[in-house]
């Protein structure tokens, strides 16, 4: 009974994901009287949206309530481990990645019917994919982390490539499947190596088996442990999209139905870094490999320097306004491998970045959801002009998406201060001076592009005679974007409670 | 070292080798279903090594176990991206990897 | 270097009977076969119509459905042989985790099913 409990989140979404895909196939079609439709989905996207959402809830409801019983006290829970390793790390990502789930379910509920995308196809995939980057955050062993991942990636891929007659989003589909297909299969093989190089396929065996590495008796080959890290942080920088890993992302944002892009955005970032962080502190926490001198610490200081500041460059001269949040995804990638470096010698670095990873999922998908309101049907917003002078005609929109920004920004009272602040306070105290600087000096050129949509929100108007794009109706975005900004207050102005949660959360590395 | 311990590095350089060749065929063709299948021969090498490995450690079977997960992995994989293929096929009339390039534009 | 032999040498073997016969077969019917060609024999087919159009049949897209779906619930026998074998030591944990297993099928099953993609005409 406490294993079901322990397992609660996990379940709650699995099963859920079944039983929503046989309503959606066994569901009667809501179509207009003398249509003909084979498709039992069609028309239903509102409902199925709900129930994605109430379930996705239920979930991050089931994790939390795991966590205040405390994974510890459930010895049960053991019997899954290493395979699912359920501690307070685990359901404190499992709570980010369903509430990053939810808010996409509610937005796709909008953003389907309003663009006349009528696959209801969206929740079922939504759900499994979740229950990938759920598992994908508790992998504890090789072979669930390859699963996981897989199963989260291929309900991405099939997301993106929804919108059928769309060349664009069979495009973005097509690069995003082959890129990530072939980062899996070479991070596939470091794991094998990794296998055969120490014999475990648990991360704390692994974990043993690197420690003893020069120790009198142990066969274990230190260069066949460096080749399968180079690897496996190839794969993994692939999945949180850092620079260079990062030229697959904003084609498929831009080409996927908006509310893809968000889960991506959100879901797909946060369970990769989670098990980015759980592979290198239990596999590669030994002294030598979570070392300033040698090891993955400064590889990764190099991909959070370039996400940062390419991503930051680029992003300012975007015109898409999609793509601008794409490449803003990356350099928050970039913010968040800086806690990531800084966890080599901080314990709470872990903590940081897990809180950093939540206030980026609220704000992200408010960023979203706000940009899919202010677009209806045939005309969704694109580039800035059409956001020119949303401000007058829709105040509620434009004051959601300012919100979303200042967060994005880092400005305070928002979830993204408080965040960016954890993330550079654990770098400093870690002593890693030059990373915090430039991450933020990169805040600050951030800043610029997130103000400049606010300039067109607030300040310009749209050309006479160009089509503009009318904002669009709708309870379920509304509700996302409602559900966001709470979060995004609440993390902002009172972060102790979900502090003291993200704190539970440290991994031991050592 | 066990009796299969000197075999052990002959059947890895093989799986390192299709694993190149896999890897060579995605990063030189053009062509997505030629791509789509040097993926799947990274995964077989991969599966190759792992079998090797789990025969040089005796006890157990886990890598067994792991080249079975990747096989059905590598299963569902193909399933995705033939869909993907032939979407892309429908709109477009080619499966030139080079013809994707609406969305820098 | 004679254990390398000696554990390579049945595989080398069975490459060179069969390159050996693959070229006993051909170069004799290359060699001692009599070859008297005219433009008839040249003909792809001697007799009915000259062929005509693209090398290769196009198959229907109803094959892949058909096929994919085959692979994706065939591969699922990997677990299950396993299982199978070791189920006596499993006991009630390994049956249950089984059914479930099977129920995620059978819901998948039911869904393909559902969708028509198990229809073959239309």
């Amino acid at each position: 009974m406490n294993l079901l409990f322990g397992l609660s989140p996990f379940l709650a979404v699995g099963v859920g994901a079944l039983l929503l895909m046989l309503a959606e196939a066994f569901g009667k079609p809501n179509v207009a009287p003398g249509v003909e439709t084979t498709d039992a989905g069609a028309g239903r996207a509102g409902e199925l949206a709900l129930g994605a959402a109430v379930i996705l809830v239920i979930g991050a409801v089931l994790s939390v309530a795991v966590w205040v019983a405390g994974p510890e006290s459930l010895p049960e829970l053991t019997q899954v481990a290493p395979h699912l390793v359920i501690d307070k790390f685990t359901l404190f990502f499992s709570f980010t990645l369903c509430v990053g789930g939810a808010l996409a379910a509610l937005l796709a509920g909008g953003y389907l019917p309003e663009h006349g995308i009528d696959r209801s196809e969206f929740f079922p995939l939504l759900l499994l994919s979740t229950v990938g980057a759920m598992a994908l955050s508790a992998a504890g062993d090789l072979l669930t982390l390859f699963v996981a991942l897989e199963t989260m990636s291929l309900g991405v891929y099939s997301l993106i490539g929804l919108r059928r007659g769309s060349p664009r989003a069979a495009e973005a589909a097509l690069k995003y499947f082959l890129l990530g297909s072939f980062a899996a299969a070479i991070m596939l093989f470091g794991l094998a190596l990794l296998y055969g190089a120490t014999g475990h396929t648990d991360l704390a065996g692994i974990g043993a088996a690197v420690r003893s590495i020069g120790s009198p008796g142990s066969t274990v080959s230190a260069g066949k442990i460096l080749i399968s890290l180079v690897l496996v942080l190839v794969g993994l920088a692939f999945k949180v999209s850092a620079v260079p890993f990062h030229q697959w992302t904003p084609d498929a944002y831009e080409g996927a139905p908006t509310p893809a892009a968000t889960y991506m955005a959100v879901a797909v970032k946060s369970a990769a870094f989670a098990v980015l962080l759980r592979v290198l502190l239990v596999g590669f926490g030994d002294e030598r490999l979570a070392s300033w001198g040698a090891g993955w610490p400064p590889a990764l200081a190099v991909l959070a320097v370039l996400s940062m500041t390419v991503a930051n460059l680029v992003a300012g001269r975007q015109e898409s306004v999609k793509r601008m949040l794409a490449y803003s995804s990356i350099a928050h990638a970039g913010y968040a491998l800086v806690g990531v470096v800084a966890a080599m010698r901080s314990p709470e670095a872990v903590s940081a970045v897990a809180f950093y990873l939540l206030a980026y999922t609220v704000s992200t998908a408010g960023a979203f959801g706000a940009l899919i309101l202010c677009g209806s049907r045939g005309a969704e917003a694109v580039s800035y002009e059409d956001l020119a002078g949303v401000g007058k005609r829709h105040p509620a929109a434009a004051l959601a998406f300012s919100l979303f920004l200042f967060s994005l920004a880092g400005l305070p009272p928002t979830a993204g201060f408080f965040g960016k602040l954890y993330v550079f306070r654990t770098a400093i105290d870690s002593g890693l001076y030059t990373l915090a600087i430039l991450g933020l000096v990169n805040s600050v050129i951030g800043a610029y592009y997130y103000l400049r949509v606010m300039v067109y929100l607030y300040m310009r108007e749209p050309a006479p005679g160009a089509p503009r794009a009318v904002t669009m109706r709708s309870g379920f975005v509304a509700t996302a974007l409602v559900a966001a900004a709470i979060f995004v207050l609440l993390l902002g102005m009172a972060p102790g409670f979900t502090l003291d949660m993200a704190s539970g959360a440290a991994l031991t590395a050592r | 070292m066990s009796a299969f311990g000197h075999v052990l590095e002959h059947y890895v350089l093989v799986a390192t080798l299709i694993f190149g060749i896999g890897c060579v065929g995605f990063l030189v063709r053009r062509n997505v279903l030629v791509q789509l299948m040097s993926i799947e021969l990274m995964l077989n090498a991969v599966n190759l090594a792992l079998v090797a490995y789990d025969r040089e450690q005796g006890a157990g079977s886990t890598g067994q176990t792991f080249a079975f997960f990747v096989i059905a992995v590598a299963a569902a994989e193909v399933a995705v991206g033939l869909a993907i293929i032939l979407a892309f096929y429908r709109l477009r009339g080619t499966v030139d990897g080079d013809v994707a390039d609406t969305l820098r534009h | 270097m004679s254990e390398l032999v000696q554990v390579y040498l049945p595989m080398f073997l069975v490459f060179a009977v069969g390159a050996a016969i693959v070229a006993v077969f051909w170069l004799g019917g290359h060699y001692l076969g009599p070859k008297n060609p005219n433009p008839e024999k040249l003909q792809p087919y001697e007799c009915g119509n000259d062929s005509d159009g693209a090398r290769g049949v196009r198959m229907s897209v109803k094959f892949y459905l058909t096929a994919i779906l085959f692979v994706v619930f065939d591969i699922e026998a990997v677990f299950i042989y396993p299982w199978a074998v070791l189920f006596k030591g499993l006991g009630w944990t390994g049956f249950l985790t089984m059914l479930a297993f099977i129920a995620a099928l059978l819901v998948a099953l039911a869904y393909c099913w559902k969708k028509g993609a198990l229809e073959w005409e239309s």
